[in-house]
């Protein structure tokens, strides 16, 4: 049986949604250190868990290829590819377990991720939002805010955004960019017009 | 097996050596992947380079926050500093382990490698051969990212690594560059380091 491209566009496309969400996470990771926060710090260990579920799929998916003796060397090339992208979700789950355990970061942890990051930002849209029922396309975020949104979450799936992505109600949107925008970005999603001040 | 380089204790501050840890260790997963899809040996040896330095590193770090614990209290404080530079140690382990993929021809499916070249920007290692163009000149007055669409992410020079080279920085004769961009503007760039190149348009 040959192996059709479609199955390895599948595979490739598995893949690189593995190596997205490993590099999310890494920078969620660090993020929930500069902000001692616990929510992101959760949103890591959500992440770390669908990507579990993530590499079980890819390997079944490489698997199930129908692959010959002469060229099983070629795919698990893959499968490895597959084990060390999960343990790079791995590493960021132990960065994300220091705010988990309540270990206060050291001050010298945060001069060193401001000097080599943007800030993550995390905000529900509310019903009111100006961004409900709209495409990611038509909602001007980046233009507007200087936001880039990394992922959605709605309930509990995690959406990689893209253009023609429909904004809900009640969906977790995950930026990075400079901290100007995120004032800003908060108001839109909250759809409270002036920036709100936001405790803590 | 290669012999290990000795360490000896350096006051280097804790903040200097993981801000480059974390750096180096996000370059070395870019370059990792790289070099498994395009096949790239050049590249694989560049993430076990990098590897030795991040490994350095890890050991500076740890007899150094040694020597900062007074107490209970800073030692509390300071676990969260040596746990953040073991898993940032582990993330370029792991990209040194898909560096070894490459270098022990365990290879990607071909065919895996196109659907991905498709997708993916290139990622690509060239020297500066001493007629290039490039030498001396520095990069804002080469304006690559404008004209052909391409950026230096790293130089390495002898033994030292310029992770984010800044603007001012100049091009020496025998750099490694480090280079990311579309297949197009990366091949260019290839020809302007060896010289087959000599105009910049």
């Amino acid at each position: 049986m040959a192996i059709t491209e479609e199955h390895f566009k599948k595979i490739v496309d598995k893949l690189v949604f593995m190596k997205d969400t490993s590099e999310l996470m890494i920078d969620l990771a660090y993020s929930s250190l500069l902000l001692n926060s616990q929510a992101l710090a959760e949103e890591v260990e959500a992440l770390e868990n669908h990507m579990d579920d993530l590499h079980t799929d890819f390997e079944l998916l490489v698997l199930s290829s129908g692959f010959t003796p002469e060229e099983s060397k070629d795919f698990l090339g893959l499968i490895r590819l597959g084990v060390v992208t999960e343990e790079i979700a791995d590493a960021a789950m132990e960065i994300a377990d220091v705010v988990l355990r309540g270990l206060e970061p050291h001050p010298i942890l945060k001069l060193v991720i401001e000097e080599a990051e943007e800030t993550v930002t995390r905000v529900k849209v509310s019903e009111t939002s100006p961004l409900v029922g709209k495409k990611i396309r038509e909602a001007q975020i980046q233009e507007e805010t200087g936001m880039w949104v990394l992922v959605i979450r709605r309930g509990n799936w995690w959406l990689r955004p893209r253009p023609d992505t429909v904004i809900k109600a009640g969906d977790v949107l995950i930026a990075s960019g400079y901290a100007e925008g995120e004032a800003d970005f908060e108001a839109l999603a909250s759809g409270v017009k002036e920036p709100v001040k936001q405790e803590g | 097996m290669a012999e290990s380089e000795k360490i000896d204790y350096e006051p280097i501050s804790v903040r200097e050596a993981l801000t480059e840890m974390k750096d180096v260790s996000e370059i070395m997963i870019d370059l990792a992947y790289s070099a498994a899809l395009f096949n790239s040996h050049e590249l694989a040896e560049e993430v076990l380079e990098l590897e030795k330095r991040v490994d350095y590193l890890a050991y500076i770090i740890d007899m150094n926050t040694m020597l900062a614990a007074r107490d209970a209290e800073d030692a509390k404080h300071l676990t969260a500093v040596t746990t953040v530079a073991a898993a940032t140690n582990k993330i370029s382990d792991a990209a040194a382990d898909i560096a070894s993929i490459v270098l022990k021809d365990i290879g990607i499916h071909p065919i895996v490698r196109k659907v991905f070249e498709q997708v993916e920007e290139r990622l690509a290692r060239t020297i500066v051969k001493p007629d290039s163009i490039l030498v001396n000149k520095k990069l804002d007055d080469l304006e690559l990212a404008a004209k052909i669409g391409v950026d230096i992410i790293a130089i390495r020079r002898r033994q030292k690594w310029l992770i984010d080279p800044s603007e001012k920085e100049r091009v020496v004769e025998g750099d490694v560059l480090i280079v990311r961009g579309a297949p197009h503007g990366v091949d260019e760039l290839k020809a302007l380091a060896e010289g087959k190149i000599k105009e910049l348009e």
